[in-house]
């Protein structure tokens, strides 16, 4: 079975978030691999270890290089070769865009299975692996929890409200990855030296006009002031005090 | 003024509280369809506040498919020249929008806490980043639950739909109701979370998930004590987790990292409990109580 995997390098959780005149400023952001991606990576390989085939991690980034080092820990855990796809100005934000860029990429690779992450923590739209799945004209699965092959069936439990979902479907199909899929195994040593000779390849791509929409403004959300803490000579009194405020004050209960 | 098109979900014989959010928010926009897809749904699917109401019913669309639904949204769509689709960022709205989205080469802006004629606001970075925009052209949005109040149900015109389903290769075999509770956490009022000051599984369960249900309340959790394994990561909330934005947001032994926050900061009132004063959590909470859970748990319990 071959495998396209899709890797997004986001700015890492504890990175500063900045905004100059309605402006996100991203010149201080250090990336990671997007953690709903690791678990795609570690489906893949363990769907490989199985069936035998290959895994490809395919990332559209920036030309800006040093995610290569982060990125290439993805080869440490077994997949078999990576492919950069390097475009000047790349934004995280133009869903539409990249994903006709990654499925144009996809199409030369033919694949049976594209594995990502659910959703980016950068800008949260959850939609790239579905509009990849629309453009290669594939099912989607997305939220996937658990996910088996087997014959050339696949068989995913998604989240849903209150509950799993269970589709089935043959391939070649996209599912997006959730996270408690696997556990991602933490690679050997000697997976670690050979990851080094395993193939890193960077392409150019160019820029494409699409209907993305834009963001005309970000802001920061008003902080959050502490509010009170409860003082009381028992344990029972706050908690009665509590109680009270939430009742009487804030009345959410 | 435009043209709105919103997706209905059926719950049973009801429509979704989410769908009718949705539905007040586009009639502010313009004129108003609604699309109800799945099967035996005409009885629920005619409650959907909207002038008209199309109804796919047919019994390949019982479980939602995201090949099928997204052709016949699309279709719909183009036949009734539609500038705004509007969706619940629901399990299947954040499925199937930004689908629909690329079948009709349009923009996509998910998950909106803020969506009018004047335009959209979107939470980027788990919503540590508010980004507004002003599309110009065809838009696909999902709305978040609880960011309006549910429009009331009334019957506007219904028609069937009368285009043709796509086949799929996708089939549901089994939905099973594995639920948080009672609960579903991203629809609760209230949400009961517990942290790694529980100690271990046991206590999450005979202290945490009672306290919910007497509550009325979503058991909820940190990602410590979803890795550790004491509960499904349905549970979680956070960055990685669930967003929540309830009335009232319980914290129970969280410490309150930035990526626990960034799931639940926009909920309207957060109370906090955990025996370290300087706790992060208490820099976002309108109440807290500084002391031992094993102590006061008990007596919370008893309140209710
Ligand atoms: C990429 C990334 C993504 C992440 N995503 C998420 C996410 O989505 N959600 C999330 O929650 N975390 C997330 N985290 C993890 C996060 O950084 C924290 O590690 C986690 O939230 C801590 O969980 P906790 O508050 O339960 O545990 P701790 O930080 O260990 O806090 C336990 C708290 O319990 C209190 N306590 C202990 N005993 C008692 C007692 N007897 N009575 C009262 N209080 C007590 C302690 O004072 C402490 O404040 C993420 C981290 C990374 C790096």
């Amino acid at each position: 079975m071959n495998i396209a995997v899709l890797i997004k390098m986001v700015p890492d959780t504890e990175s500063k978030l900045e905004v100059n005149a309605g402006e996100l400023s991203d010149q201080n952001f250090k990336y990671m691999v997007n953690p709903y991606d690791e678990f795609a990576v570690e489906q893949a390989v363990q769907f490989k270890e199985a069936e035998g085939g290959k895994v490809t991690l395919l990332s559209l980034f920036s030309e800006d290089n040093s995610i290569d080092t982060d990125l290439r820990k993805m080869l440490a855990i077994g997949a078999d070769e990576i492919i950069v796809l390097r475009q000047n100005g790349y934004k995280g934000d133009k869903p539409l865009a990249n994903a006709k860029i990654l499925s144009d990429a996809i199409k030369e690779l033919n694949v049976d299975l594209v594995l990502c992450g659910i959703q980016g923590i950068d800008y949260y739209q959850a939609a790239t692996g579905t509009m990849v799945a629309q453009m290669l004209n594939m099912p989607n699965i997305s939220g996937v929890t658990s996910l088996e092959y087997n014959a050339g069936i696949l068989k995913a439990k998604r989240q849903i409200e209150g509950g799993l979902q269970t589709v089935e479907t043959a391939t070649p199909a996209v599912v997006t990855c959730q996270k408690d899929m696997n556990k991602v195994r933490f690679p050997a040593l000697k997976d670690i030296m050979m990851s080094k000779r395993k193939p890193f390849e960077n392409k150019n791509v160019e820029n494409i006009d699409s209907n993305d929409i834009s963001t005309s403004e970000s802001s920061l959300p008003p902080a959050r002031d502490g509010g009170e803490i409860i003082e009381g000579e028992t344990t029972e009194e706050k908690v009665d005090k509590l109680i009270e405020k939430l009742k009487m004050e804030a009345k959410v209960i | 003024m435009s043209n709105v098109l919103i997706i209905g979900e059926i719950d049973g014989t009801e429509i979704k509280n989410i769908s009718q959010q949705v539905a007040a928010v586009a009639a502010g926009m313009g004129e108003v369809t609604g699309l109800v897809m799945g099967s035996g749904i005409s009885e629920a699917g005619m409650k959907l506040a909207a002038g008209k109401i199309i109804m796919a019913d047919d019994s390949s669309l019982e479980n939602y498919d995201p090949v099928k639904y997204a052709s016949i949204a699309s279709h719909v769509a183009k036949e009734n020249d539609i500038q705004t689709i509007l969706l619940g960022a629901t399990s299947m709205g954040k499925d199937l929008g930004p689908r629909v989205a690329a079948e009709l080469n349009c923009g996509y802006l998910g998950d909106c806490l803020e969506a009018s004629s004047e335009g959209f606001v979107r939470p980027n970075f788990a919503g540590k980043v508010l980004a507004k925009s002003k599309p110009s052209g065809t838009v696909v949005a999902t709305i978040r639950n609880n960011a309006y109040p549910a429009g009331e149900a009334w019957s506007g015109s219904v028609e069937n739909y009368s285009g043709s389903i796509t086949d799929s290769t996708l089939n549901t075999t089994d939905v099973e109701n594995v639920g948080s509770g009672t609960v579903e956490l991203t629809e609760a009022a209230i949400v009961v979370s517990g942290g790694r000051g529980l100690e271990n599984a046991e206590n999450y369960d005979s202290m945490i998930r009672p306290l919910a249900e007497s509550m009325g309340a979503a058991a909820g959790a940190s990602r410590a004590i979803v890795d550790a394994g004491w509960v499904s990561h349905s549970h979680q909330v956070g960055q990685t987790g669930k967003t929540v934005a309830p009335e009232l947001y319980l914290a129970i032994g969280i410490s309150g990292a930035i990526q626990h926050l960034g799931g639940m900061s926009g909920s309207k009132c957060i109370a906090a409990i955990n025996k370290d004063p300087d706790a992060p959590i208490f820099k976002v909470a309108d109440y807290g109580i500084v002391g031992d859970l094993f102590e006061i748990l008990p007596i919370l319990k008893s309140k209710f």
